[in-house]
């Protein structure tokens, strides 16, 4: 449903924290004006890195710079302060993930778990959540994950979800803000065909929020998700969490592509922006060591000329990538070489 | 009697007793062996593979493919010759995707015998490589080269060529319906009769070669790709399909499913269905497959005799 022009930038004015005013200003400028980095995986000389880079693109680094480990799927604490993200040792089918954590600075790195995937933070910045494979045998797929895991970065400590032995071929979760639930998809488990779930934190409820799609992620605020309702659209919607169970009201923007695909979104920490990987459809590059074949949006899969872009949420409800002018959107890389699975962050220093 | 008679024994007394039951999948470590069939003088005998795995042994022959009656891409109507080959003489299961510990992508998981579905392409030759492994065979897919090439020569486990399916689905008959127009209900789980949803594999009639779901339940991925006018220059022996393009990502899928119209369940009709390999999530939930293996006469026979011995 078409929300009325007048309400919809009622509704962003009213509901977000727009740092930038100016119509005038570019999209990069107004980046650029914000105090925001965002870290994400790149396939760099043969060798999957994090690389940091500020809101606008500039300032690109290697984060990590380990030709001999693959990192990849860098997410950053609520605080600034760490970053969980996965490590790829070995080749082809002797491939085996696991889950780290490390200073923002990549100092004081730690081994978290072995063949264990997807981390992401809880609201406290002291814990990370994953998802451990289904069987120890290697399967780049997304959902080869059964359980999830919480793990304390300060005490060490690992403990195993309330409701771990029912929760099946999940990927991609995300935590709420307030620490209450998980946001995640599944895909052939648990009874449901392919879902986008609103797991308690620390319980056994389970809903559907009858969105179709992926990969959902909470706003800052809690108010909102964001998701991939296919492979060439990302889509908010504001959650009605006064009902029971709680569930997306409706779908307020829509960034759409015709041409390429659109993944992994992201909410800059003022919710006044999205980050997206984009690039056109392939299943990889086996010539590139430490990578596989499979969908290119999956995590070790060669996305061939995939770059980040950046979207403003204040251009109306909905927005077509393919005719889109360049002051709509930012382009963050630059390279296509392979840039995926951007966050967020204010650098803690 | 000496060991082959008794098995041909055997062989006829199972083929009665599957006639007369109609469905189930055996359970009985019981090998029988040696059946010349009287409409095709193929030999086809049941074995059991290292993993436990039912299949029937296809001695292999020519006969005609395709039809010249139906849409332009069953024909023209052709002969073909195969070598012998093994089929499963089920649809893989969830059971046995378990086994070799791969994702299972399937809707429908609430029972280990029913078949496996919402399978892309390459999850299918996944698990072939896998079952090879896991029974000391050489993988026919090699995972380290883009489109995992098949290997023909390797004695492991790859999907059927669309010949060899058809060969396999037909048991020797001539006819539209292998099975028989009217008997389509008591042979297959397809749109009239399966209730929206998968079944039990081994639950409808075998063909006359003991095979059984090859109409219904889930459609049937095969190795070849899909091309509409194949057909008409398709060579006569072992019949591989058209050239494996980048462009072309349509394979060959056979049998019809549990969605599908009795006119989609005859025995020629072909569907170019997309791989889904560069699909994070492929929804469509009548994909499924069985495997095939390269074999002697001879080595088959060895199963047979291997597994009787246990």
């Amino acid at each position: 449903m078409m929300i009325p022009k007048t309400s919809f930038y009622f509704a962003l004015s009213a509901l977000f924290t727009i740092c930038v005013e100016s119509s005038a200003e570019t999209v990069k400028e107004r980046l650029a004006a914000t105090p925001y980095h965002l870290v994400y995986e790149k396939y760099a000389d043969n060798n999957w890195e994090l690389f940091v880079s500020k809101a606008d693109g500039t300032g690109e680094r290697n984060l990590t710079n380990t030709p001999d480990q693959h990192e990849l799927y860098p997410q950053v604490s609520p605080d600034g302060k760490r970053l969980c993200f996965v490590s790829d040792k070995g080749s082809g089918r002797n491939t085996v993930r696991s889950v780290y954590v490390m200073n923002m600075d990549g100092s004081d790195r730690k081994w978290v778990a072995d063949e264990a995937r997807q981390p992401c933070w809880t609201n406290n910045s002291n814990t990370i959540l994953y998802l451990p494979q289904e069987y120890s045998k290697w399967n780049v797929v997304d959902y080869f994950t059964k359980g999830l895991v919480y793990y304390n970065v300060e005490t060490g400590v690992k403990r195993r979800h309330p409701n771990s032995d029912k929760l099946h071929h999940l990927y991609n979760p995300s935590m709420s803000p307030d620490g209450k639930w998980i946001v995640s998809t599944v895909h052939a488990g648990m009874g449901f065909k392919h879902a986008i779930l609103l797991i308690e934190a620390e319980g056994d409820g389970i809903h559907s929020l009858d969105i179709p799609g992926c990969r959902p992620t909470f706003s800052p605020n809690g108010k909102y998700v964001a998701w991939g309702p296919g492979d060439h659209e990302i889509a908010v919607g504001e959650i009605d969490w006064e009902a029971n169970p709680p569930r997306v009201k409706k779908k307020w923007l829509s960034v759409k592509d015709k041409v390429n695909k659109v993944y992994h979104v992201d909410w800059s920490p003022n919710s006044a922006f999205l980050s997206i990987s984009r690039g056109v459809k392939s299943d990889g590059d086996l010539s590139k060591p430490g990578t596989h074949q499979s969908a290119c949006e999956i995590v070790g899969v060669y996305a061939k000329d995939w770059n980040l872009i950046t979207v403003p949420l204040d251009q109306g409800p909905e927005i077509d990538l393919s005719k889109a002018s360049a002051d709509q959107f930012h382009q963050i890389t630059q390279d296509g070489s392979s840039n995926k699975e951007s966050d967020w962050f204010t650098s803690a220093q | 009697m000496n060991h082959w008679q008794h098995i041909f024994v055997g062989l006829c007394g199972g083929m009665g007793l599957l006639a007369l039951a109609g469905c189930g999948p055996s359970t009985s470590n019981e090998q029988t062996s040696g059946s010349t069939s009287a409409s095709s003088g193929m030999m086809s005998f049941p074995v059991k593979t290292a993993s436990g795995i039912e299949m029937i042994f296809l001695g292999g022959g020519t006969f005609t493919m395709g039809s010249d009656q139906e849409s332009s891409d069953e024909g023209p109507a052709h002969k073909v010759t195969l070598s012998p080959f093994l089929i499963d003489q089920y649809e893989v299961t969830h059971e046995q995707f378990a086994k070799v510990q791969i994702p299972n992508p399937s809707h429908w998981q609430d029972d280990p015998r029913k078949p496996v579905e919402q399978l892309r392409w390459r999850d299918a030759k996944l698990y072939c490589n896998e079952r090879s492994l896991l029974e000391g065979l050489t993988p026919c897919y090699d995972e380290a080269k883009e489109g995992w090439p098949c290997n023909y020569e390797a004695n492991g486990y790859r999907l059927p060529s669309e010949a060899e399916w058809e060969f396999a689905a037909r048991a020797g008959s001539k006819d539209r319906y292998p099975v028989g127009k009217r008997a389509l209900n008591q042979s297959a789980w397809f749109g009239d009769n399966a209730g929206k949803r998968t079944h039990f594999v081994g639950t409808r009639r075998p063909n006359d070669w003991g095979i059984h779901d090859m109409y219904g339940n889930v459609s049937e991925w095969c190795q070849d790709a899909y091309e509409e006018e194949y057909y008409a220059s398709s060579p006569e022996k072992n019949p591989r399909g058209p050239e494996d393009t980048a462009e072309n990502n349509r394979r060959v899928m056979r049998g019809g499913s549990w969605k599908s119209s009795v006119d989609m369940c005859r025995v020629t009709f072909r569907q170019g269905q997309q791989t889904g390999d560069s699909d994070a999530c492929f929804y469509t939930d009548f994909c499924g497959f069985r495997c095939v293996r390269s074999i002697s006469e001879e080595d088959a026979k060895k199963l047979v005799s291997d597994t009787s011995s246990e």
